[in-house]
């Protein structure tokens, strides 16, 4: 039972680092925390001229 | 980035972006609506075609009759520039052909599918399909339209009235990457290596498809002038007005800002050139 527990935990805590370092954007949720008249203006693009 | 101007306009909107590229009657008809943004600056000038399939039966504007031809969106230069050759080819886009919207991204396929029998749509889709073999440019939008716009820098106007400065650096480093650019005898190396890593780290392209849309021919996009000028953007609002997309002309001030451009006026060229760590 212990064993399953830990391997349980091992995996979650695995999948959720990964998702952090894959799918979270750090650099925008730092840039919005930012007081207004320091953060980086975000500017939208399509890939088009 | 984005796939389509409609996201662009509601994240603009939602204050997620502060700023954007979109299409200038895009940004016009927000001002019209009373959303408080402003544009600032140009994106680039041409690099715009209306495109056919290779072998079908279009070979000429007066051949669009009754045919189906993809814009961007109804508020798109685009879709103004259809209007335009139609009418210097005696014909009307509204009563003569069938306008449908669609993505950008989705239109090269769309033509290649026998979904539509022509786009009207910016750079590098054009050029896919030439490459693909499936399409041939009819027109430029040079060849109707001098110094035609798409794509211009719309900024919200609490930015504007909050961090003017921060505006300035961003209308600077567009005009330094346009003089770059177009820089005389390097343009070519440029805007080979520009292709590059845009296609790689930006818009996730080929960056064969953005060598040839950046250097076939070379002025098929051009980066200079970028300030807004009056007479360009009356043009683009009478054709509004005349197209139906919107009630009344509205004045030049209202939707432009011209202090950044001036700001930017005196800018140079970056010192770049490939393999360097940095741009000064």
């Amino acid at each position: 039972m212990r064993k399953l527990v830990l391997a349980i935990g091992a995996w979650i805590i695995a999948i959720t680092s990964a998702h952090f370092v894959l799918n979270v954007n750090w650099q925008v949720l730092m840039n919005d925390r930012l007081p207004e008249g320091q953060r980086k203006l975000n500017v939208a693009y399509i890939p088009v001229t | 980035m984005f796939q389509g101007f409609p996201e662009i306009k509601e994240a603009l909107m939602s204050n997620k972006m502060q700023a954007a590229f979109m299409v200038a009657p895009m940004a016009i008809a927000l001002r019209a609506q009373g959303v408080p943004v402003k544009i600032v600056y140009l994106g680039h000038r041409y690099g715009s075609a209306v495109v056919v399939r290779s072998d079908g039966p279009v070979h000429r504007v007066s051949d669009l009759r009754g045919r189906i031809v993809a814009v961007p969106s109804r508020f798109s230069d685009e879709r103004l520039i259809v209007f335009r050759a139609m009418a210097a080819n005696g014909l009307d886009a509204k009563k003569d052909l069938r306008m449908v919207e669609m993505a950008p991204p989705d239109v090269a396929g769309a033509l290649a599918a026998g979904a539509i029998d022509a786009f009207s749509m910016g750079e590098p889709y054009p050029s896919q399909a030439e490459i693909g073999g499936f399409g041939r440019v009819l027109f430029h939008a040079r060849e109707y339209w001098p110094d035609f716009i798409s794509c211009v820098l719309v900024v919200r106007q609490d930015v504007i009235d909050k961090r003017p400065d921060a505006v300035q650096v961003l209308v600077d480093g567009i005009a330094r990457s346009g003089l770059w650019l177009d820089e005389k005898e390097r343009a070519k190396r440029h805007r080979l290596h520009a292709a590059d890593f845009v296609g790689r780290f930006y818009y996730h392209q080929d960056p064969k498809l953005l060598r040839w849309a950046l250097t076939n021919p070379i002025d098929r996009v051009k980066y200079e002038p970028l300030s807004p000028r009056r007479a360009d953007f009356e043009t683009i609002v009478n054709l509004m007005v005349q197209t139906g997309v919107l009630d009344h002309a509205i004045p030049f001030e209202d939707f432009v800002d011209t202090r950044f451009a001036e700001g930017a006026h005196a800018m140079t060229a970056w010192k770049y050139e490939a393999g360097d760590d940095r741009a000064r």
